[in-house]
């Protein structure tokens, strides 16, 4: 597992962060959350604030973004629950980041199908970039994390990205995955496997093999 | 009302109850760690396994599972003797063999537990986790590589205490039991998480490495520090009390305690009195018993004396005193020391009539000047208990940080006459409202205007009693049983200027007012009382005497007595008998049960354990009228009283919890 | 030592019934480190005769000074109760650098050891169970 811990609580970090507060558009989304439940129960839309704060914060940065201690506690305030359950609620998920990360938080598929499809040469592809496990890479492009599954095993390895999938990698595809990303440009997400759409077998499909090109009637062969 | 078959025997549980309090009911133990009975069901611990039919084929954690009609339960099976063995296994796989070292050691759940369910040895040889300690405060002491992650305490601090400042960061192995930052814990029932953890993580800082369970003689007694009449067990080795825990009684404390009744009994055995000073010239020099009694008769008390009970007397000790005054012809007796002068005619009056159990039924409060949280802390998880079953609470008051959702109604204690409408439509329309005057609201008039609310709102109806009066001193509703209680007050005995002034720990008295008289402290630590008096008789305290208190809710209950009192100090009655003979008087009695049962001949609801039967409530006087802003007479905590102040651990509570001074210790 | 109290007393050194057996049986072996003379029987029929040394060599020791059995030091303890035959000096290997030097019983001397609290080292002591602080007018 990931290790984590907590960015310390230093006079850097709550000058900083100590006068986080939403946006315009981000409160309009907040309150709009909020209003998903029943009055007095706004304590339930503490995952998704903390993900749009941890958005926010990703913006400010240029970052994938990350949670420091004054946002969570703002957050806290925010929907009045008092700050150690919403760090509970922080500490507890790996999407939320409680260190600071790179622009791109390549999060790299560990678990077994990965790795016997070929996880390892991923890190290693990874590590010959630059990048350190846990860390931020000198440009501040790339933070390494080794995550377990992500459930893409149908399509491993694969590498998560921000919050795109880059699945069916080799070490060169993920090169080039990573260079059009450095490059600012938009890699197409999903399986790099030339010729496959998703995660059906590959070599085609096996079974219902009519409705690849039509919606066909299969109920005549009941 | 299902029937179960628990281990082969039928009964009839309650609707509602589950599994495990099934195989309770049958007589069954069911080991557990996170399960409690006052706290939420967390079933995280798993130890409680059992099996039941219907269901599926493996064992289920009996404290989260309902027990339905027709249910199977077998706890004695190989299946749920594997089941425990394994539970076991897997929580001490990260749990430190340290019992030698552990304060726990000889009290703690995990260490019965596996002797009695778990397996012989340990099949585990890979490293252990260790994680760092957590501060949470001059109370509490964490070791947290022992945690369990039960979570009795985050659940506490949420559930009971109201103050969510307790919780679990990381997860899965990482878990850690923390407080925010590592804030110290400070609300007043804090300590309280100590007894709930059923193994060492968290213990008490003040009494680490003190003593072993199996040492101390233990003693049941009753907490002084406020007028909630906690029920606690001192625990001594030889001549010390090292240690107070509470005892269960539901009508009381449930299995609660104040941080100050816990800790504050570090104080007895600093600053005591153990000799007998006279002021000679100005100067308080030791002396001898008799010339101190000769000093008194040579004041000629006769007919002029007065006797002033302190917070922390019991009522034996202020019946002695009172058969002494009456044998001189006087009956200037009074225990409010403060100058309240509110009217004690009915003791009905001044009575928590409602009960502590009751109030809980409670579905509209209005408090009256106290802050209930400081003033009686274990009524303030009541209240809350009450809120939290949709009771509206309003309080008139300074602001203060109740745990519960009140509605504060401004300082000026004359809104009783002009009621805000949100007050009569609640009460109007409540089943149960109750009425709780403090202290503070006392002291502005506000007594008779909360009898008349009482009437305006039918506040005593079939089966219900709303009207309550909170106290602040442990001697209080017995020294008004008792008589000690002027019209007028402690002002009254001070225009009577008496010879002599016996003073029962009285230290929150204005000596000043006194300047004429003889001042005789008879009392167990030195403090204001026994600086500003002509002669010191040294006494006992109370855990050093056998006594009657009476809480407030007029609840009648005896603390026995645990360690002997130091040097020269004796149990207040023998003092006072003494004195009756220097004085040449007879008071009646020769010993402590001739004192008893003329204190109960007198007054005979003292002789009953439990509550006492005032009557009704008298009528409310329309021409009192209460005004002014109400200011809470407790301005610390921890400092209430002469024990506490003399306690090296409320001193420490009090500096870096109210004050906030940098006391924190370096990370250990 | 006078004449006087070699005749009358007996606790230091060899009374004169001992010297005069020392003198005429006792064959000098070695001293120790204090001055101690240590003495075995010259006359191989001298064997002890009881307890479980029968038939073992006679050996004994005289103090210089106070006869106090703790002034042996242990290398000689050891050849004075037959553990080793040879003297302790040929026997024993070389005394390390950290060994300290030997020293005898201090109970009831001036050196002897006072725990913590003894009134010798004052009178104070820890904290303990029933201890109380006095209140005092100042």
């Amino acid at each position: 597992m990931a290790d984590r811990s907590l960015a310390p609580d230093t006079p850097e970090l709550r000058e900083r962060w100590g006068g986080f507060a939403f946006t315009e558009a981000n409160k309009a989304h907040a309150d709009k959350v909020i209003a998903r439940y029943p009055d007095g129960r706004q304590k339930s839309a503490v995952m998704p604030l903390l993900d749009l704060a941890q958005r926010q914060v990703g913006a400010e940065t240029d970052t994938q973004g990350w949670l420091p201690l004054p946002v969570i506690e703002y957050v806290a305030a925010y929907l009045d629950v008092p700050v150690i359950r919403v760090l509970e609620v922080a500490t507890f998920y790996f999407m939320y980041n409680l260190r600071p990360v790179g622009k791109y938080h390549v999060q790299v598929c560990g678990t077994t199908p990965c790795m016997l499809r070929g996880s390892d040469a991923i890190m290693e592809a990874c590590k010959a970039r630059g990048m350190k496990k846990g860390a931020v890479s000198e440009d501040g492009l790339w933070t390494l994390t080794e995550v377990e599954c992500m459930g893409s095993c149908a399509t491993a390895p694969m590498v998560q990205i921000n919050d795109g999938n880059y699945e069916d990698l080799t070490p060169e595809r993920l090169d080039a995955v990573l260079d059009a990303l450095a490059a600012g440009k938009d890699p197409k997400e999903g399986t790099q496997e030339p010729g496959r759409h998703t995660s059906e077998p590959s070599g085609g499909p096996t079974t219902l093999k009519e409705m690849v090109s039509e919606n066909h009637d299969y109920r005549s062969q009941w | 009302m299902p029937k179960v078959t628990v281990d082969g025997q039928e009964i009839e549980v309650p609707n509602g109850a589950t599994v495990l309090q099934a195989c309770e009911l049958a007589g069954k133990e069911i080991p557990r760690f996170c399960y409690h009975e006052r706290l939420s069901i967390a079933g995280n611990c798993r130890m409680c396994l059992v099996e039941v039919k219907p269901g599926p084929p493996k064992p289920q954690a009996s404290c989260a599972l309902p027990a339905t009609d027709g249910q199977e339960i077998r706890t004695d099976t190989d299946m749920v003797k594997t089941a425990r063995e394994g539970v076991m296994e897997f929580l001490l796989i990260n749990h430190p063999l340290d019992c030698p070292i552990c304060d726990q050691g000889g009290e703690c759940d995990l260490q019965d537990q596996s002797m009695m369910y778990g397996r012989g040895a340990t099949r585990y040889e890979e490293n252990k986790r260790a994680v760092t300690e957590k501060y949470m405060g001059p109370l509490i002491k964490t070791i947290m590589t022992r945690c369990i992650h039960c979570t009795r305490c985050v659940r506490f601090s949420e559930e009971i205490a109201g103050v969510d400042e307790i919780g679990a960061i990381y997860r899965g192995e990482d878990m850690q039991i923390t407080t925010y930052l590592e804030q110290a814990a400070s609300h007043e029932l804090s300590a309280n998480v100590i007894d709930l953890c059923p193994v060492g993580a968290l213990t008490s800082r003040p009494y680490a490495f003190e003593a072993r369970p199996w040492e101390l003689k233990k003693t049941w007694s009753i907490d002084v520090s406020d007028a909630v009449g906690a029920n606690i067990r001192l625990d001594s080795r030889g001549r010390e009390v090292m240690r107070a825990l509470p005892r269960i009684n539901d009508a009381v404390n449930e299995e609660w305690l104040s941080d100050k009744g816990r800790y504050q009994v570090d104080g007895l055995s600093r600053r005591r009195l153990d000799k007998v000073y006279i002021r000679k010239d100005g100067k308080l020099v030791p002396a001898e018993w008799n010339e101190a009694f000769a000093a008194i008769a040579a004041a000629n008390p006769k007919g002029s004396i007065a006797a002033v009970a302190g917070d922390l007397v019991d009522c034996e000790t202020m019946f002695a005193a009172k058969a002494l005054l009456g044998a001189l012809g006087s009956d200037h007796l009074e225990g409010r020391q403060t100058g309240l002068d509110y009217d004690c005619s009915n003791l009905a009056a001044v009575n928590f009539n409602s009960t502590f159990e009751g109030i809980e039924n409670a579905d509209a409060i209005l408090i009256v000047g106290s802050q209930v949280r400081w003033e009686a802390a274990l009524v303030n998880v009541r209240l809350r208990k009450a809120a939290k079953r949709g009771a509206k609470i309003f309080v008139v008051g300074p602001q203060w940080d109740t745990t519960y959702p009140a509605t504060f109604l401004g300082e000026d204690a004359a809104v009783l006459h002009d009621l805000p409408q949100a007050i009569t439509e609640a009460f109007s329309k409540a089943e149960r409202p109750a009425v709780i005057v403090g202290g503070g609201g006392l002291a502005k008039g506000a007594l008779h205007p909360a009898l008349a609310f009482a009437e305006q709102f039918n506040l005593v109806r079939e089966g219900w009693n709303g009207f309550n009066v909170l106290h602040m001193a442990a001697s209080r509703m017995g020294g008004l049983m008792l008589g000690y209680a002027q019209k007028g007050g402690i002002g009254n005995i001070a225009k009577a200027k008496p010879n002599v002034l016996i003073s029962l720990g009285a230290d929150e008295l204005d000596y000043g007012a006194f300047a004429d008289s003889l001042k005789v402290y008879i009392g167990h630590h030195g403090d204001a009382g026994a600086h500003a008096a002509d002669i010191i008789l040294p006494g006992a305290s109370y855990a050093e005497k056998d006594g009657t208190y009476v809480n407030t809710e007029g609840r009648v209950q005896f603390a026995e007595k645990a360690v002997f009192a130091p040097g020269d100090a004796r149990e207040d009655w023998t003092i006072l008998r003494a004195m009756a003979d220097a004085l040449d008087v007879s008071v009646g009695f020769d010993s402590f049960a001739e004192l008893q049962s003329a204190m109960i001949a007198a007054v005979p609801a003292l002789g009953e354990e439990g509550l006492a039967d005032f009557g009704q409530l008298p009528n409310a006087d329309a021409s009192i009228r209460a005004s002014g802003a109400i200011s809470y007479p407790i301005a610390d905590f921890y400092m209430t009283n002469v024990v506490a102040r003399a306690s090296a651990t409320m001193q420490r509570c009090s500096s870096e919890l109210l004050h906030h001074d940098d006391l924190k210790e370096a990370a250990e | 030592m006078s004449f006087l109290g070699k005749i009358f007393t007996w606790w230091n050194g060899a009374t004169i019934g001992t010297s005069l057996f020392t003198m005429r049986r006792g064959e000098k072996v070695g001293t120790d480190a204090q001055g101690n003379t240590y003495y075995r029987s010259r006359n191989k029929r001298d064997m002890t005769t009881a307890g479980s040394y029968i038939g073992a060599e006679r050996r004994w020791v005289i103090y210089e000074g106070a006869n106090d059995a703790s002034r042996v030091p242990p290398e000689w303890h050891g050849w004075l109760h037959g553990s080793f035959d040879d003297v302790p000096e040929s026997y024993l290997p070389p005394a390390k650098i950290w060994e300290t030097e030997y020293v005898p019983n201090a109970t009831g001397t001036a050196d002897a050891y006072r725990p913590q609290g003894a009134l010798e080292r004052g009178g104070k002591r820890v904290k303990a169970v029933g201890d109380y602080e006095a209140w005092t007018p100042e």
